[in-house]
């Protein structure tokens, strides 16, 4: 087991090397820099900024520079925040975005779980039509016309929750958790009762009931375990997307976390904090998905012995 | 595994509590909830240059001027102030018995502290072009651009503590529009020299000389600031607390506006422009800012380089149909450049002013005709311009009438913002969709830009402009001065090296409730003038 995950460390390592290496690169590519935008100050002026935060300096010592900066934890100063380092940056707007991204993962399992698991147990009832519906409508309607809806329907006419910010505490987190959570109840719900159905059908189980063993044990010992496997592999990257900040849902709901940082970052060309930001999502990324290979392997010898 | 995973959760829920505890007590009628659209730069106000932080500045931090609702210039930290003969020395005299908010004494050299780190190249700071390029203070530009570092050669100087002097190179009647908070705050020397930049940001630690006090920041959420005690009339600010509000979508801005999260909003959406001023227009509030924009042409362009053709597509544009029927943003059509910003300024239009805009087209019809196009051989062109939709929406209705009336074909070249400020310098584009933000609301700053010495990036070569901005840049007082700009102005629209657009306003949604909110070019709005019904 340990060589396992060493084996899938080294090469989330890598990985992450690759990532950051060709995010900094084609970054560099794109036309515009952090302190293009201003035509009126003396070209002596404008070198002296550039040269403060060594874009002055050939690409290759840039590069040399951030990965210093990465060893020592220290991503450097941001070149639009000009108040904050993107250490800073990254610090204040992580807790939003984590608190937001793990309600909506708890509620989106809880939920999607049990909703699978009514419609696949009772297939064809009304459960499993309302759970299908919601499946639906959860993946086909867009969050951007979800969020708005939900604003007009739940703060302008019920007065419940606030439109947007953080400001009310508690009651701020309702809306953007359940609109994050709504599409991935949705397709943990159906990936629950698909996998569901087919594990009902796998011989393990059929010889497990011929051995007498109850319904409920069957389900809980022999069903649950195999059919559960497809919504971990799923859970572990969404959960890994889902914690580090949704743009559309910061933004709609004027969360003040990470993901908004990192669009606004790009559109500034704020190398610093979209390499911070880069470093960060592909990080935690990779955690999740060793974590899930992991939490798998446990699950399911088949992938244990994989060598 | 298990101890860890509930270590985990408690650290979650341990943030969730913060946030419920981080619940603004003074979130009710005793605050100010303010939209600033997208999040500001820098509190720093040395460094902050852009606008969404500058409205936080201008109630944390008071300039020798101040500006009242409408924009005047009324008296803030100095109570007078008096010119030379020549215009080109001002001397400010501080009220009696200003303080900071910690309480020390606020002394004539806090100011020139100021104006000497926005100079300072450590600072990074890009704000020294007002010193050295929107009036030239002695000295200003020898050391942003670091030929020197003896701070003793700035032509800012405290003779006295209550007195401010500023020495320029020539003579400046607007020196007044930049003596405000945005230019030329002042520093509190020993609490930087103790905590740095911290000063501007951490409430423990901020020290300023506005109206209100900084009390809370939270990237990208908001700024708390509170009534300043010390401030030298604390007596008649009548708003406890003024909150500012992130709200980077327009749409979602104008939501918590409705549902009483905000009372004054940045913007409105383009969309609801329109419904919103006809059922709530006692709420809407849309006027012209300091911010013109042109469509530039590109003179090394084979045709282009042809006046007659740049004429006649400048006259094809119906610009109120354009601004009124197609943009519906707000925006003042405008047939000349500089003017619309100062009442006071006898703007030059482009010559064709006079006429209508039917006889306008007959005539661009005629010139494009002139130039050796025609129907099978027509002009072919680009518009580059940003994505933003108004702009999208303004160069779709620029190259529709270029169309329909001279059969002219121009596409869109629509990119990112970085990419057209870039693409400016490349000399790669035929028609720019270009825009201007002056310093302050005037002519001069509009002006002095189009100036080939000051920016070559458009190719024109005009020395009978450049003297004629000499000629105004020696009259100290502001009419005589006004009669030299409009001459020059007069020059620049001849040449047709842009076509005038339209004046972009300011949209803003304002409860009922909250009075002294009113139209101001220069777009300060100190909530010390504000209150709340």
């Amino acid at each position: 087991m340990l060589r396992f995950i060493g084996k899938r460390l080294w090469h989330g390592g890598l990985t992450l090397a690759a990532l950051v290496t060709l995010t900094f690169f084609i970054l560099r590519l794109a036309p515009g820099g952090p302190f293009s935008r201003n035509r009126k100050i003396s070209p002596e002026v404008q070198a002296n900024i550039e040269a403060a935060f060594h874009l002055d300096e050939p690409l290759w010592m840039q590069f040399g520079r951030f990965v210093w900066g990465v060893v020592r934890f220290d991503l450097g100063p941001s070149t639009r925040h000009r108040d904050y380092s993107v250490n800073d940056l990254i610090a204040s707007g992580l807790p939003y975005s984590l608190t937001i991204g793990f309600w909506a993962v708890v509620i989106a399992s809880v939920v999607g779980v049990a909703l699978g698991l009514a419609g696949a147990l009772r297939r064809n009832s009304a459960t499993d039509h309302i759970a299908g519906t919601i499946g639906v409508v959860g993946i086909a309607i867009p969050i951007f016309v979800i969020g708005p809806l939900f604003q007009a329907f739940f703060s302008l006419r019920l007065g419940w929750f606030p439109v947007g910010g953080m400001n009310d505490g508690m009651r701020s987190l309702v809306l953007p958790v359940i609109v994050l959570a709504l599409p991935n109840i949705a397709y943990i719900s159906r990936l629950t009762r698909t996998s569901m159905i087919e594990t009902l059908r796998e011989n393990h189980v059929r010889t497990a009931r011929a051995k007498g063993i109850g319904a409920r044990r069957v389900l809980t010992s022999h069903v649950l375990t195999g059919a559960l496997l497809p919504v971990i592999a799923y859970l572990g990257p969404a959960t890994a997307a889902i914690i580090t900040g949704s743009v559309l849902i910061e933004t709609m709901f004027a969360v003040p976390g990470i993901g908004r940082h990192f669009v606004d970052a790009a559109l500034n060309r704020d190398y610093p904090l979209v390499m911070g930001i880069t470093l960060l999502y592909g990080g935690i990324l990779i955690v999740f998905n060793i974590g899930t290979d992991v939490v798998r392997a446990i699950l399911d010898p088949r992938i244990r012995n994989e060598r | 595994m298990i101890g860890h995973g509930k270590a985990w959760t408690r650290w979650l829920g341990g943030a969730a509590m913060a946030l419920a505890l981080a619940a603004n007590p003074a979130h009710a009628d005793d605050t100010l909830d303010r939209g600033v659209g997208s999040e500001w730069s820098s509190l720093d106000p040395q460094v902050n240059f852009d606008a969404s932080a500058g409205s936080i500045l201008a109630d944390a931090y008071e300039g020798l001027v101040t500006f009242d609702p409408t924009g005047k210039i009324i008296p803030g930290a100095a109570e007078s102030w008096e010119a030379s003969a020549d215009g080109k020395t001002y001397t400010f005299r501080l009220r009696e018995g200003l303080k900071w908010s910690n309480g020390d004494p606020l002394v004539a050299q806090d100011f020139v502290n100021g104006a000497l780190r926005t100079l300072n190249p450590d600072t990074i700071s890009e704000k020294g072009y007002y010193f050295y390029s929107t009036i030239q203070v002695k000295g200003a530009s020898a050391l942003a651009n670091a030929e020197t570092t003896d701070t003793s050669v700035l032509g800012i100087t405290a003779p006295d503590a209550r007195t401010v002097v500023v020495e320029m190179e020539t003579p400046a009647p607007h020196i007044l529009d930049i003596m405000g908070y945005f230019q030329l705050a002042p520093l509190h020397s020993p609490s930087f020299d103790a905590s740095g930049a911290a000063v501007f940001i951490d409430p423990a630690k901020v020290v300023s000389n506005g109206a209100y006090v900084i009390r809370e920041v939270v990237p990208q959420s908001h700024v708390l600031l509170e009534r300043n005690p010390n401030y030298w009339d604390a007596a008649n600010v009548k708003i406890p607390f003024v909150k500012y509000h992130v709200t980077e979508d327009v749409g979602t801005e104008l939501k918590r506006y409705q549902a009483g999260e905000i009372d004054i909003t940045y913007d409105i959406p383009l969309a609801d422009l329109e419904r919103l001023t006809a059922e709530t227009p006692d709420e809407v509030m849309v006027f012209g800012s300091t911010y013109v924009i042109y469509y530039s042409f590109n003179l090394s362009h084979p045709d282009l380089a042809n006046p007659d053709l740049r004429r006649a597509l400048s006259l094809a544009l119906d610009r109120e149909v354009l601004e009124g029927k197609i943009v519906k943003a707000g925006g003042v059509p405008t047939l000349s450049y500089a003017g619309g910003f100062d009442p006071d300024y006898p703007a030059p239009q482009i010559a064709e002013a006079s006429i209508t805009q039917p006889e306008r087209e007959a005539l661009a019809q005629e010139l494009y005709a002139k130039a050796g196009f025609s129907p099978d051989n027509p002009l072919k062109l680009s518009i580059a311009t940003t994505v933003a939709e108004v702009n999208i929406r303004r160069a779709q209705g620029a190259a529709l009438m270029w169309k329909k009336v001279l059969g002219a074909e121009v596409e869109l070249n629509s990119m990112e913002r970085k990419a057209w400020l870039d693409l400016f310098y490349t000399d790669d584009w035929t028609i720019f969709a270009d825009n201007l933000v002056g310093d302050f609301a005037g002519p001069e700053t509009f002006l002095s830009y189009m100036r080939p010495s000051a920016e070559a990036g458009y190719g024109w070569e005009s020395t009978a402009f450049e003297a004629a901005m000499d000629e105004a840049a020696q009259v100290p007082d502001k009419a005589g001065r006004y009669v030299g700009l409009a001459k020059a102005e007069r020059l620049l629209l001849d040449d047709y090296i842009f076509a005038p657009m339209a004046i972009e306003p300011y949209r803003h949604l304002v409860k009922p409730n909250v009075k002294g909110f009113e139209p101001s070019a220069a777009g300060y709005h100190n909530s010390q003038f504000m209150t709340l019904e």
